[in-house]
């Protein structure tokens, strides 16, 4: 790949090209292999309709990869419930997904009121869903316990009227030891 | 390319019609379709048999890559495999009668498939029920009816593989029950048999198929429903004016089809209409199953038992192949249903009994799965994702297709696995030649 932009530098004709490939020389330091890959997705906030769509983002993305696809179903799970979280209490979020070379980091962040007892969040039907959720078939508080089932570790912090920060990490599995 | 590559693929493409304009680019759905030289080309590991480029070709360039009626030879005895969907493309005809016109065109056995539909219908009741207690599959269990939907699971949604239901496809339970009861007879004297498809789609035949136990197994062959359209209309029309209908002697039960509601299979929601289960659901249209497959893949939908999907409109009756359309033979589907109601001609304890013998048990290891239903992409690893990422900031990102790729993701993909170059972009490469 490296050579395909190198052996582009050499078009004299192509000023575009050398303009954008100097920006992204600048910004990724001279092509340097980063440590990881991460890629961030926007959720809006009481769009329902859409809801959902970053973590499709999310699935297609390690879709093209190798995963096995229990972990990518985890993945989507999770992603999912903490999509579903922002969009019905948190207003507006983003979904980023780091891939390293042994975890998936998971991390959804919100501007919203935030989770005023994390603990009793975490308990299986504990809901903070109003009537209009409950009718669209949301709020039945089983999000962050299946997140937290789902994943191999999670964090949440949550500091008064300061939106949410919710990190899940899933190891990704040796491949030799699993098949 | 070897033979054997060109054999498997769907659906063929007229280098000389083709005029370069790239709708199919964009409806495949596992983006399988390339503009080169301003020729569309398929990347034939990918195609899942879909037929949305068929449908969606202006010029008529994409075919099926289904055989024509006139390759019916009299030295071999032809036994056609016939999906309920054909009954639907003539209104207000018996089943019977456009069997019988088959049987006239030249075809030896007629074998009608909805009789093995309703065997299915009563395993898969069977296999839910069980399911309720032994979670021995999870849910929603998905139908395995359109084997389209199957591959594109393989393809794009390995994680559901598991939630396929693993019973017998109705396609291999007739194939079975030929290959075990009418093939050898022939065989023994000597002749040689051919067995005919009828499909609404260019799904050709059922990949999940037990291999032959005789070492001379049949040709296969697919045919598309337009493909005899034509000439069964006209032995239907005869049959239909006639005032005696010949006799025509069946040995089994399934060489005729005495039914009038036996075209609701191909129906949207046909599936599941008779079925005796609590909450199912039916899906159809290519777009719908994605985004619903998507769905499931996140953990919802876990509360319905049974999932039809079909990845054409409206179900089989929106296939490709098929002669009329789709809404005028669903409204001749429901014609029939009011007059002959939904009715079961199958005894459900024989069913059980076979089940018990384990019948209809099918392949459910989802790496087997995937390798009889083909289509597959090889992974991309930590680094080339980078470098996608890198050749994405590169072009605008406008999806013009104009390099030939579907869209700007695929052809960075395409470059970093060498398969294009950044100059193919109209956006780097300027005013130079593109692809399109």
């Amino acid at each position: 790949m490296r050579a395909i932009l190198l052996g582009l530098t050499e078009d004299a004709d192509l000023p575009l090209v050398k303009v954008r490939l100097a920006r992204l020389t600048a910004q990724s330091g001279n092509f340097k292999p980063m440590p990881q890959l991460k890629k961030s997705f926007h959720i809006k906030g009481r769009d329902f309709i859409r809801a959902g769509e970053a973590s499709i983002n999310v699935q297609n993305l390690l879709k093209s990869m190798d995963f096995d696809p229990r972990l990518i179903r985890r993945v989507a799970i999770c992603g999912y419930e903490s999509e579903m979280n922002v969009v019905m209490h948190g207003g507006d979020g983003t979904l980023s997904i780091e891939v390293d070379n042994d975890k998936l980091i998971l991390e959804i962040t919100d501007d919203g009121p935030g989770i005023e007892d994390i603990e009793l969040a975490m308990q299986a039907g504990y809901s903070t869903a109003n009537d209009d959720h409950r009718e669209m078939g949301f709020g039945a508080g089983m999000g962050l316990p299946n997140m937290k089932k789902n994943s191999d570790q999670i964090q949440v912090e949550s500091p008064p009227n300061d939106g949410t920060v919710v990190r899940m990490i899933f190891f990704i599995p040796d491949k030799g030891k699993s098949d | 390319m070897s033979k054997k590559l060109t054999s498997t693929c769907f659906v063929r493409f007229d280098r000389d019609l083709c005029a370069g304009h790239g709708s199919c680019l964009r409806v495949c759905p596992t983006k399988a379709i390339r503009i080169k030289k301003k020729k569309a080309a398929r990347i034939v590991e990918q195609c899942i048999g879909c037929g949305e480029c068929i449908r969606i070709c202006r010029e008529r360039a994409v075919s099926a890559a289904t055989e024509g009626p006139d390759i019916l030879d009299k030295d071999q005895v032809a036994i056609a495999l016939v999906s309920p969907v054909l009954y639907a493309q003539f209104p207000g005809v018996m089943p019977k009668d456009v069997l019988l016109g088959l049987h006239q065109m030249g075809f030896e056995h007629t074998i009608d498939m909805s009789y093995f539909l309703e065997m299915f219908q009563c395993a898969t009741e069977e296999f839910i029920r069980r399911n309720q207690t032994s979670n021995q599959a999870p849910w929603p269990l998905i139908s395995p009816i359109c084997p389209i939907v199957v591959r594109l699971i393989a393809f794009k949604f390995p994680s559901l593989l598991p939630n396929v239901l693993p019973v017998l496809r109705p396609v291999a339970l007739m194939a079975r029950e030929v290959k075990r009861r009418l093939i050898p007879e022939y065989m023994e004297k000597g002749q040689e048999v051919v067995l005919y498809y009828i499909n609404p789609c260019p799904t050709k035949k059922d990949p999940s198929c037990l291999p032959a136990r005789q070492q001379s197994a049949p040709t296969e062959v697919a045919l598309g429903i337009n493909d005899i359209y034509p000439q069964l209309i006209k032995h239907v029309e005869q049959i239909k004016a006639a005032d005696a209908i010949p006799f025509y002697q069946t040995r089994f039960e399934y060489e005729t089809c005495a039914t009038g509601n036996a075209s609701m299979w191909g129906m949207s929601g046909g599936e599941i209409a008779d079925m005796d289960i609590d909450r199912s659901l039916a899906v159809s249209g290519m777009e719908e199953t994605i985004h619903y497959l998507e769905k499931i893949e996140m953990g919802l939908f876990q509360d319905i038992e049974y999932i039809e999907f079909r990845t054409c409109r409206e179900g089989c009756l929106g296939g490709v192949l098929n002669a009329i359309d789709k809404y005028l033979a669903k409204s001749a589907v429901q014609r029939m249903i009011k007059r002959f109601g939904l009715g079961r001609r199958l005894h459900r304890e024989n069913i059980l009994r076979m089940y018990e013998k384990g019948d209809f048990q099918s392949e459910k290891d989802p790496s087997k799965l995937t390798s009889l239903f083909g289509a597959r992409k090889e992974a991309l690893s930590i680094d080339a994702m980078q470098e996608i990422e890198k050749v994405m900031q590169l072009i605008k990102g406008t999806d013009c297709t104009a390099c030939g790729a579907p869209d700007c993701r695929t052809f960075a993909e395409d470059v970093v696995r060498g398969q294009a170059t950044l100059k193919d972009c109209l956006f780097i490469g300027g005013q130079r030649k593109t692809n399109r």
